[in-house]
């Protein structure tokens, strides 16, 4: 994490043979209105922690409040681990940055934001329906949806091993500037494009592991059987046909992945790319963002593209983030004017291009900015990425779920974790059972 | 030697053939030194890696050209690390906590260790025993309802606990003060009961005796234990991940593993230059005071 | 004596000077306990009562409003989950132990044998991986394990054979954590068993030596039964310590991959903190107990049987 301060702090810390006190003097001067403190995600492409610095040091010059800012990394839960902690111990930052379903799951300690959104919504548009639905469990808004971090995690592939191995043009399927042609991208052709890359060295890398990579992907072809394993109304649909579909679809399509997978985290996927030895992972922009860097010759062949489809739709593994506010806060007054702030048009466009192009807003309004017509190289290598012509629908693994099962379901990884057993060899029905099983310890309260 | 001597003898008494003296002992030293040399490069492969690794480049590692060698090495990696203000509050925090934590774990065993092993008082052997006892408890059975008690205590109290470094100061005792007690126990026990009467017939008090005679004369003994304190705070891992999460409340272990690990790819060059310079405390400790360090182990189980 | 000689000072002083303060302070076992105070105090409330608070946060529900009584172990002992960590910990645990021991044994035996000069060069150097902190090795060991630049699979591709899955596959996992394990544990041995070894007196080895014995029965019958007691100890620290273990997994694998690699430690972790599940963390913690007090009355049986050796 890196911590952005504003004035002078001299803090005092006792030993411990007793039980030790903070006492934090600190420099007022012309910050009158408070102060406030903030977790944001720690972003993953280099360098774009900085616009979301600048905005909010430029609205604290303005609203004179003292603000500090920790970025934290979403590698090793650390984010997840520091929401839980706060929440238990009610006490921490004012805002802080709230994956998936997360806000739901901690609804209980969240200030509610109706007030904001509906100034938001009134002025930037409607907001994404499943980043609604995340947001407002019990029917008023929990948190405000962040432009920083929300994601789709859609194919990125080597244009010329796609070409080469798979005989599939995925820059014929997705130009650059016109909409799509991909009717023919199915999750058959996948199947095929993954055994033919497969046997010529150039595996798909699409993590099994139990982290967000891998669940997104998995939780996309899930719903593209229309498989849940919750419904919505929290009955449990383990044992259902769409079910049994989309594992036994997956489970043949991870043997063709590389034989770690199940132990990848959020940055093999990146690794595989950038090593120049995976033909597509799924993921955001940031691989190819470090690729440009560190690894030119492979950036130049990437290109962001959609999800295939299904039999029962095109559905996109998405990732939203959400700005929260604890109930607990002490200055909740400036954490809304805040938020409203780096909700802003100008805001949002800021961020977009300093994460290059990575970040997706929620506003309706916003998906035209210039950023990702214009990233390069390639040219047009993003354009397809904020899904301009709507044709897959933004899918949040484990939903319909009920929230608080949802996030279990998530954060433990159960569909990966399925596949995984089955590919390695485990009946269907056994599998089914366990994953059952599971399910039903995640119902305890 | 001499028993190469005396089995010479007695083979030759025997009539069995053995070789020369000095060719069995030349073997014996050659396969000794051949199997050390696999061992020290088993035990010394890794931290040689991370050397390796820090010297390289982002773009030199992910190439992949060679692992094992740096073709184009720089010290950016230390640069960066040691001028970035984030790394520097883990080293501050980390050198903070450990010396202040040695300071209070002295200041608990060595009065306890000597009231136990020259004091009988009621108890005093159950305690000696029960202080052992508690190193058994593991830090992985407490951290649990340690974060429950003190975040009720943040709660209620409005003492904030959790979040802080100077809770790792209230914690990391019970983790050093039992095995030093039991170390300084031992040395204490060592020493000769005549070196106490002969104080105390000059008149020393029971502080005089401590002071005076036991500190110096158990000083090696004195020195492990503040070795060991000071190793097992530096390294410890699962009590800072637990209770600290703030950038500038972390220390060293937790702030490379958590922090340092940032971007999608891993910056392992860095990473790599921060577990190195992170280790360099114990090491260069232990390089000095190797002796005192492997008398501290040892004494534990040997006079204990 | 020396009780006698203290005694007098005190009832003399008593006499001259009567006050309650000067004689709860001039009482020799009161000194005493108050040297030992902090240390009471300290294992009391940081260990004891936390211990004892734990058990009592297993018995409640998830959200710490209700009480269940044993439905959080009920629960678990359900879970196949819960069953593989109970089994990976008792293996790990065990495995390495054997190995750090073997390992140890067989290094201290080559540095004893080399001239006593160069042994401290040697013992300096074998010792490093201990001194090292364990989560820094680690780091170095999850790069030397990485899926996409592994520096062990460059040198297997090298010698044309297939890439190892270090930590992706469920048993090269759980070889992986073993490996590190013993990595950073063997040298502790190493240096107990030098001791050892060096504290066994010359004579035996003379005498076995008359007796005609070779290498293997000098060994048997004469460095082993001396170094048991340094054997059983180390060997039951250690257990301990590593059925404990939580930095190597977590850095390695974080339990996976499909929870194959769990240790207690880990999985209570993520099911405890991760999981926002605090009861049920503290129930998987508190099933470390019945282990670890059965391997502590071990050792208490040890320790008073060398004792009264020695005395």
């Amino acid at each position: 994490m890196v911590r952005r301060k504003l004035t002078r702090r001299r803090f005092l810390a006792t030993t411990a043979a007793s039980t030790a006190v903070m006492a934090m003097p600190h420099v007022r001067g012309a910050y009158a209105a408070g102060k406030l403190s903030m977790g944001f995600w720690d972003h993953w492409v280099p360098g774009a922690n900085s616009a979301t610095t600048a905005l909010v040091n430029e609205w604290a010059e303005k609203e004179k409040v003292e603000v500090q800012i920790d970025y934290i990394p979403s590698q090793g839960n650390k984010l997840l681990i520091t929401i839980t902690a706060e929440g238990q111990a009610r006490s921490g930052h004012d805002i802080l940055s709230f994956p998936s379903w997360q806000p739901a799951d901690h609804a209980r300690s969240l200030e509610p934001v109706d007030d904001i959104m509906a100034q938001l919504i009134k002025e930037n548009g409607a907001v994404t329906p499943i980043v609604e639905y995340l947001a407002k469990p019990d029917g008023y808004w929990l948190a405000v949806p962040s432009t920083v971090g929300s994601q789709i995690k859609g194919p990125c592939s080597r244009i010329d091993l796609m070409k080469q191995h798979a005989g599939i043009d995925v820059q014929a399927l997705y130009p650059a500037g016109a909409p799509p042609k991909a009717d023919s991208w199915t999750l058959d052709t996948l199947l095929k494009a993954a055994e033919a890359c497969h046997k010529a060295g150039f595996a798909f890398g699409i993590g099994l592991g139990t982290t967000a990579d891998s669940v997104d992907s998995a939780g996309a072809i899930f719903q593209s059987f229309g498989a849940a394993l919750v419904d919505a109304k929290g009955n449990v649909t383990v044992k259902s046909d769409p079910v049994r579909q989309a594992l036994d679809y997956y489970a043949r399509l991870a043997r063709f992945f590389p034989p770690d997978a199940p132990a990848w985290d959020d940055s093999s996927n990146n690794k595989w790319l950038v090593s120049g030895r995976g033909a597509l992972i799924m993921n955001p922009p940031s691989a190819w963002a470090v690729a440009k860097r560190d690894a030119p010759q492979v950036a130049e062949q990437c290109w962001t593209h959609g999800m295939p489809a299904g039999p029962k739709g095109r559905y996109a593994p998405f990732l939203p983030y959400f700005w929260g506010i604890w109930n607990f806060s002490k200055n909740k007054s400036a954490a809304k004017s805040l938020l409203v702030h780096l909700s802003q048009r100008s805001s949002a466009e800021k961020m977009v291009a300093a994460s290059g192009g990575y970040d997706l807003p929620s506003f309706a309004s916003f998906t035209d900015f210039k950023t990702w017509a214009e990233e390069a190289p390639p040219k047009g290598t993003l354009y397809h990425y904020p899904n301009p012509y709507k044709h897959q629908i933004l899918s949040m693994a484990a939903s319909p779920a009920p929230p608080k099962i949802a996030v279990q379901i998530y954060t433990q990884g159960l569909m990966t974790k399925m596949t995984v057993r089955h590919m390695q060899g485990e009946p269907m029905e056994k599998t089914l059972a366990w994953a059952e099983s599971e399910v039903e310890g995640f119902m305890r309260t | 030697m001499s028993t190469a001597a005396i089995t010479a003898a007695a083979g030759s008494a025997r009539g069995r053939r053995y070789g020369s003296i000095s060719r069995d002992r030349r073997w014996a030293l050659r396969w000794s030194y051949f199997f050390l040399v696999l061992f020290a490069i088993f035990f010394l492969m890794p931290p040689v890696y991370m050397l390796i690794t820090s010297l390289k480049t982002s773009q030199e590692i992910s190439a992949a050209t060679d692992p094992w060698w740096v073709h184009h090495p720089t010290l950016g990696n230390y640069i960066e690390l040691l001028t970035s203000p984030t790394y520097l509050t883990f080293f501050r925090n980390s050198a903070l906590v450990s010396v202040i934590v040695v300071a209070i774990t002295m200041l608990i065993s060595v009065p306890a260790a000597f009231a136990l092993s020259r004091m009988r008082f009621w108890g005093s052997a159950a305690l000696a025993t029960g202080v052992f006892l508690t190193y058994l408890i593991p830090e992985t059975l407490l951290f649990i309802p340690l974060f429950k008690m003190f975040a009720l205590i943040n709660e209620y109290l409005d003492i904030q606990l959790i979040d802080r470094w100077w809770v790792l100061l209230v914690l990391y005792p019970t983790l050093t003060v039992p095995f030093c007690t039991w170390i300084m126990i031992g040395y204490f026990a060592s020493i000769p009961k005549e070196l106490d009467e002969a104080a105390l017939m000059d008149g020393a008090n029971y502080r005089q005796i401590l002071t005076r005679v036991f500190i110096p004369v158990a000083l090696p003994g004195l020195i492990a234990a503040t070795i060991f304190a000071f190793t097992v705070s530096w390294a410890q891992f699962l009590y800072p991940l637990a209770f600290t999460t703030s950038a500038d409340q972390l220390v060293l272990p937790v702030g490379i593993v958590t922090s340092l690990i940032k971007g999608d790819v891993f910056n392992w060059g860095q990473i790599m230059t921060g577990a190195l310079l992170g280790a360099a405390p114990p090491l260069i400790i232990y390089a000095f005071l190797m002796d005192y360090y492997i008398a501290g182990l040892t004494a534990g189980a040997t006079k204990g | 004596m020396v009780e006698a000689a203290l005694q007098t000072p005190a009832i003399g002083r008593g006499v001259t000077r009567r006050s309650a303060l000067r004689r709860t302070f001039g009482r020799k076992s009161s000194i005493a306990f108050l040297m030992t105070l902090p240390l009471i105090l300290l294992v009391a409330l940081l260990v004891l009562y936390p211990a004892l608070y734990s058990i009592h946060l297993a018995t409640l529900n998830k959200s710490m409003e209700r009480f269940v009584g044993f439905g959080n172990f009920l629960f678990l002992f359900k879970r196949e989950t819960f069953w593989m960590v109970v089994q990976q910990s008792c293996i790990f645990a065990i495995t390495a132990v054997i190995f750090k021991a073997l390992i140890g044994f067989i290094v201290a035996h080559f540095v004893h044998n080399i001239p006593s000069k160069g042994q401290r060069k040697w013992r300096g150097m074998l010792l490093v991986p201990w001194v090292i902190p364990p989560a820094m090795s680690c780091l170095a060991w999850l790069w030397l394990f990485d899926p996409s630049y592994s520096a062990f699979n460059w040198i297997l591709d090298k010698l044309s054979i297939a890439a190892v899955p270090w930590t992706g596959n469920a048993d090269w996992a759980r070889f992986s954590v073993i490996l590190v394990n013993v990595w950073i544990g063997a040298p502790f041995f190493m240096i107990m068993y030098l001791a050892a070894l060096k504290s066994v007196p010359e004579q035996l080895y003379e005498a076995a030596a008359i007796d005609g014995a070779n290498w293997w029965q000098r060994m048997w019958y004469v460095t082993l039964p001396m170094m048991r007691n340094i054997m059983a100890i180390t060997a039951l620290f250690s257990l301990i310590v590593t059925f404990a273990n939580f930095d190597i997994v977590r850095i390695l694998t974080a339990g996976g991959p499909v929870d194959r690699t769990h240790v207690f430690a880990t999985w209570a972790f993520r099911v405890g903190i991760e999981g926002g599940d605090l009861p049920l963390g503290a129930s998987v913690s508190l099933f470390m107990l019945p282990i670890l007090a059965v391997a502590a009355i071990f050792i208490l049986r040890d320790i008073h049987r060398r004792a009264s050796e020695m005395s």
